[in-house]
């Protein structure tokens, strides 16, 4: 690299002549973002990339082979989606192979792209899809959401953990989407270590509560019907959710997918909550060292303004079908180029280097929150307030 | 301090470091694409282009 070229990235403001200047010049970035480009497009199926030997069609294939288990797809359960799978790929590239210094430039729009894809993600939370469940199972999935992102946050406190860390555990596991700690990443300023890591915490323990939450229902003799609110809530991702409720009985399985309209659309609440809660302290104690979530971000994000009044026009019906799935193709681009970026940053040593005080901080938070949410449910059932089918 | 190999070529670029004017920069044109895209995708669907 030439020292001209030196300077035009380590001294931004002074070459600067627009904000284009963050797209820098296209020869530069080309290699970066032709390196995303093909992880991206052997990891997902993306709309207009015909590919079919992708990691995403490999995992379909292996489903098949493995077989579902309690109706749901082992990978699905592990997680695999459009924005893990790239991820995992880039990390597989990045460690075995480096990452050339001629990416770097272009693997820098993951900056870009993260604003760009939350902001679009905003039509795919149609409120008003959840006021069909009712009052009480709407209040149960609100107060499990907000209850566990407090209480993860306030025990990640308690254990001494890094807050930004502890930060990205409460997005994932109170909105029971590990896409959250993805979302969480440039609110919170965490690392990319630190967002894997907390990702592989709500997954570990989403397979535990899976594998338990039937048990507990079956001793508890929650019905079926209210057992798919309690799995909804109460395990880690979507597959995982409909994996435990389904292992109660097929009638739970169906409840589950009814009552998982309600957590999915309310999901962005459980993010924008946590990013107040850490933006509000950082303000408040600003000179203290330990507090590190949100970084150096002194007033609230132009972007996520955005976001917010998209989802305002999407609760209006303002994004149609088939937009809406037109706009989510272009989330899904989006992220696949942006994990793939993140993906190369990271070594295996940089998920490891949170250690384990992440997950014990997650296996604390998630069990209260069953033992709160099963304690509502039974007292919501007893009283007559949660309505049992017959 | 080592540089992370990962992130940070030889002239010290880190491609996973954001902030100042760069940050700001950068959000900016994330903003705007998103507002494009989403405009123009669902203005086309209004007029039945598709």
């Amino acid at each position: 690299m030439s020292t001209a070229n030196t300077a035009t990235f380590t001294d931004y403001d002074r070459t600067r002549t627009s904000f284009f200047s963050a797209l820098y010049r296209f020869q530069r970035v080309l290699p970066g973002l032709l390196a995303m480009l093909m992880i991206s497009i052997f990891s997902n199926n993306l709309a207009g990339a015909p590919n079919p030997f992708t990691l995403e069609n490999l995992f379909h294939w292996l489903d098949g082979v493995i077989g579902p288990v309690n109706h749901q797809p082992v990978f699905g359960i592990l997680n695999s989606n459009f924005v893990w799978n790239p991820l995992l790929l880039g990390l597989i590239i990045g460690n075995a192979f480096g990452v050339p210094d001629t990416w770097k430039p272009g693997l820098s729009y993951i900056h870009m792209l993260m604003p760009l894809g939350i902001i679009m993600l905003a039509p795919h939370f149609m409120l008003w899809h959840a006021t069909k469940l009712g009052v009480v199972p709407i209040a149960i999935i609100v107060a499990s959401l907000f209850f566990t992102a407090t209480a993860t946050l306030l025990i990640a406190k308690w254990f001494k953990l890094d807050d930004r860390h502890g930060s990205i555990i409460a997005g994932g596991l109170s909105t029971g989407d590990p896409h959250v700690c993805a979302i969480l990443m440039p609110l919170i300023k965490a690392k990319g270590g630190q967002v894997v890591n907390a990702l592989v915490c709500v997954l570990v323990f989403g397979l535990v509560a899976m594998m338990a939450l039937p048990y507990l229902g079956a001793w508890l003799d929650i019905p079926q019907s209210c057992f798919g609110l309690a799995s909804v809530v109460g395990v880690g991702n979507g597959h995982q959710a409909l994996s435990a409720a389904f292992a109660r009985g097929y009638e739970a399985g169906r409840y589950a997918l009814w009552y998982d309209i309600g957590r999915h659309v309310i999901m962005p609440a459980g993010f924008i909550y946590v990013f107040i809660v850490m933006f509000i302290r950082k303000l408040r104690y600003r000179n203290d060292p330990s507090v590190k979530a949100t970084g150096h971000l002194n007033s609230f994000p132009l972007w996520l303004g955005v976001f917010i009044f998209f989802w305002i026009l999407t609760t209006l019906h303002v994004f149609k079908e088939p937009a809406h799935h037109a706009i989510f193709n272009m989330v899904k681009w989006d992220f696949s180029l942006a994990a793939s970026a993140l993906g190369l940053s990271l070594s295996f040593k940089d998920i490891a280097r949170p250690g384990l005080k992440g997950l014990a901080v997650t296996f604390v938070a998630g069990s209260l929150r069953i033992a709160v949410l099963l304690a509502a449910l039974v007292v919501c059932i007893k009283t007559g307030l949660l309505p049992v089918a017959p | 301090m080592d540089r992370n190999r990962h992130t940070t070529d030889e002239s010290g670029f880190d491609f996973m470091a954001n902030s100042g004017q760069e940050e700001q920069d950068r959000d900016t044109l994330g903003i705007a694409f998103a507002v494009l895209i989403i405009a123009v995708l669902t203005v086309f669907q209004y007029w039945k282009l598709y």
